[in-house]
């Protein structure tokens, strides 16, 4: 349908360990498909690196295996909206959130996806492109598939950085 | 002739301007770690599974055959080639699954678990 962008300036990810955990809201850069017959697709991701000090963050993107309830409204900085301008609003469009009543947990998962995007955020750049018909797919309203995130795991540091998702509601 | 290439996706890890990971991080991550300190760019080449959706960064030095599906025409990760040779395999994309969630929720059958399951039974003794 469109193409969109969610954009966070800059956050604070902090090491979060995977599946019992719950991600501290403002930590992560979340996706949710928000609906039964919604479904998007990931093809881009960005982070680049706003700490201080030399600072290992190990960024992962994964599913939840508790999605998140009752998101959050994005507050600017934060945004989340069509590449192209003209696009007609969607209804219970697919959104990202940075906070929410009850937030998520990552699932730990070893057959389920997940891109590791460890790099230093002092200064670093990291950039994943999926080739077309290759995107993370996010889908309905069923855990590990419907929603997704970028958090830091385990190890990491906790780095300022901003980044964001170049994601299409199919 | 379509190469498979056209399937690859693009990760770019930029240490030009940064200390860089340290080699065990790396490594942990599945990187060179010779191009992941400082001042060293990593660009590699990146696969999405079609079973799983898992993504993989291709090594460039790998000389073992990459697992290929006939039937998605695609590479798959290894993981699911090995489920993939079992005996009784039932082939399932992640295409396929996620029509089916799309397909059971617009009929308004979500999938999970019936909440028959999830409430305590009501027995009644007479």
């Amino acid at each position: 349908m469109s193409r969109r962008s969610f954009s966070v300036p800059t956050f604070t990810a902090t090491a979060t360990a995977d599946h019992a955990t719950t991600l501290a809201n403002g930590t992560y850069m979340g996706l949710s498909a928000i609906a039964a017959t919604n479904r998007a697709e990931i093809s881009e991701i960005y982070l680049g690196g706003q700490s201080a000090a030399s600072n290992v963050n190990i960024m992962m993107l994964a599913r939840h295996n508790t999605i998140a309830a009752t998101l959050a409204a994005l507050a600017a900085p934060n945004s989340d909206g069509p590449l192209d301008g003209l696009t007609q609003v969607i209804t219970s469009a697919v959104r990202g959130f940075v906070a929410a009543t009850t937030p998520p947990t990552r699932s730990a998962g070893t057959t389920e996806a997940r891109l590791n995007l460890t790099y230093n955020s002092f200064g670093g750049i990291v950039r994943w492109l999926a080739a077309p018909g290759s995107e993370w797919k996010i889908t309905g309203v069923t855990s590990l598939l419907s929603e997704s995130s970028i958090s830091g795991f385990t190890g990491g540091g906790n780095g300022v950085m901003g980044g964001h998702i170049i994601y299409e509601q199919m | 002739m379509k190469s498979k290439s056209r399937f690859e996706g693009y990760l770019m890890v930029d240490h030009r301007a940064s200390p860089g990971i340290p080699e065990d991080v790396a490594r942990a991550a599945g990187r060179d770690p010779r191009l992941s300190g400082e001042g060293k760019l990593f660009e590699a080449a990146t696969m999405t599974c079609t079973h799983c959706q898992n993504i993989v960064v291709l090594n460039p030095e790998r000389k073992r055959a990459r697992a290929y599906c006939p039937k998605c025409d695609n590479y798959i990760c290894d993981g699911c080639e090995a489920l993939r040779q079992m005996p009784g395999y039932v082939h399932v994309s992640v295409e396929q699954l996620s029509d089916a969630i799309l397909e059971s929720a617009a009929k308004g059958a979500p999938l999970g678990s019936s909440l028959e399951l999830l409430t305590k039974p009501k027995i009644f003794v007479p």
